[in-house]
């Protein structure tokens, strides 16, 4: 028990030090947001859409923000540990060493769901929809839960390599198709009004994306960060 | 994540047969190196001979592909509580450029599980000369300034193991000497320091060992006292100055 408080402990400090990293530096959340706000004005000027199209193509067009946005972060976060060896100060620490990847993997999950939380009101101005709806955002809650814990991991196996920031779009993007399909679908059903209970297909399929992953990096993070 | 009770045994480390390939080619081959707590042990050798590899693997960052190496009597497993009792310098500082030296010291504090993290940072900052700047951002600390920021997180949970990976490089000359006399302070009969230095004449008079690593394998390790018993080894020496 007191071997598990210390692990809880140090995934705390991770977070806590990403988060402390990011209210000083404000290189990660701006840029994000920038970038899916800028996805929102363009595609509302450049498309004029049907309302009952509305539905589908802000749920597309969510997830396309969100995932590009999470995409810079992961970027972000990979280049705060690769500059000054910060990593190597992690790994020295202590603590068990999958402690280190749930913690950037729920700081990564804080800043995106964070970006999608000021994005909905966005969208709900510009695409005449109400996106404040309560299993849209369990679904945003899955799906980016899902996407970051993928993406820390794959961002970690690339911090070594010199091209990483275009390395980690091209391992990630395919690996991340069944969870985008997943968080779409189910975004756009939960838009439409369909009731959770028809949903629940996409909704088990985030989850065990959401387990598959979280598992992957508590079993290789380790190992993928040998010499 | 079940961490084993930290070692009580005295601080030793053993390594034998020790072999790390880097695309297929041995950079250490059957390397064999025996350290006892006391020692301070300059590591020399040319560039790219393995030094760096050799400290990195008993910092446990990296795995050596085979070989023996026993920390404290036991067999070397890269365990969270045998991390405790390491300290370890490398080329880079390891910190957060926009927290200050304060947050970057308290952020391993606590993942070092210090007992009382302001305290002993406090104290960690003061031996560093630190403490007028402890509220300024890393980033904007001079090369000098980093090294010794690097040395209090190093020695904030009291490690009975220190390794330096080339600690002077990039020094100017008060700072190269405010080293040389924290170095000084830093021996104890319970502790092991290896460092390795590209030019380590400024170290004959602090380190009591030093290890010449050549071709993968350490071909020589003695007091520095009887250093005149090594002909070839004072011959580098002295091409190194």
């Amino acid at each position: 028990m007191k071997g598990f408080t210390a692990y809880l402990r140090a995934i705390w400090h991770v977070i806590q030090k990403d988060i402390r990293v990011e209210w000083r530096g404000r290189q990660g959340v701006p840029v994000m947001l920038v970038f899916s706000l800028l996805i929102v004005f363009l595609f509302n000027f450049a498309l004029q859409l049907s309302p009952d199209l509305q539905a589908g193509l802000s749920a597309g067009l969510l997830w396309v923000s969100l995932a590009f946005a999470s995409t810079l972060g992961l970027n972000r976060s990979v280049s705060l540990e690769h500059e000054n060896n910060a990593l190597d100060g992690l790994l020295l620490a202590p603590v068990d060493r999958s402690a280190i990847y749930f913690g950037k993997a729920l700081s990564n999950f804080a800043f995106t769901f964070l970006v999608a939380l000021i994005l909905l009101p966005v969208f709900s101005l510009f695409y005449a929809q109400n996106m404040l709806k309560l299993p849209l955002i369990l679904f945003i809650l899955l799906g980016v839960g899902a996407y970051t814990s993928l993406g820390t991991l794959l961002a970690t196996l690339s911090i070594q390599a010199r091209t990483r920031d275009v390395l980690l779009p091209i391992l990630l993007y395919p690996l991340a198709l069944p969870i985008l399909i997943a968080a779409v679908e189910g975004s756009r059903g939960a838009l439409i009004g369909q009731p959770l209970a028809e949903l629940q297909s996409w909704l088990f399929l985030l989850l065990a994306s959401n387990i598959l992953f979280h598992a992957a990096g508590l079993m290789f993070f380790e190992t993928i960060l040998e010499e | 994540m079940m961490m084993p009770e930290p070692h009580s045994d005295p601080a030793r480390i053993v390594l034998a047969g020790l072999v790390k390939r880097y695309h297929n080619r041995p950079v250490l081959d059957h390397l064999s190196l025996s350290l006892e707590g006391g020692q301070f042990c300059i590591l020399v050798g040319a560039n790219g001979a393995g030094k760096t590899t050799l400290l990195r693997i008993l910092a446990t960052l990296t795995r050596p592909d085979e070989g023996e190496i026993q920390f404290f009597g036991e067999a070397w497993e890269p365990f969270p509580a045998l991390r405790k009792k390491i300290g370890y310098i490398g080329h880079k500082p390891m910190f957060y450029l926009d927290l200050t030296a304060a947050e970057n010291l308290h952020h391993y504090a606590r993942l070092y599980h210090c007992d009382d993290p302001s305290e002993q940072i406090q104290t960690a900052l003061h031996a560093a000369g630190l403490q007028n700047d402890q509220h300024k951002p890393v980033r904007t600390f001079s090369r000098g300034m980093q090294q010794r920021l690097s040395i209090a997180r190093a020695l904030l949970h009291e490690p009975e193991i220190l390794l330096f990976d080339e600690p002077y490089t990039g020094l100017d000359q008060p700072a190269a000497q405010s080293l040389d006399r924290r170095l000084k302070d830093l021996r104890s009969p319970k502790r092991i320091i290896l460092m390795s230095a590209h030019r380590p004449q400024r170290l004959l008079t602090i380190a009591t060992h030093i290890a010449w690593l050549q071709n993968g394998i350490i071909s020589h390790h003695l007091p520095v006292a009887e250093l005149h018993t090594a002909p070839a080894l004072q011959d580098y020496l002295q091409e190194t100055a």
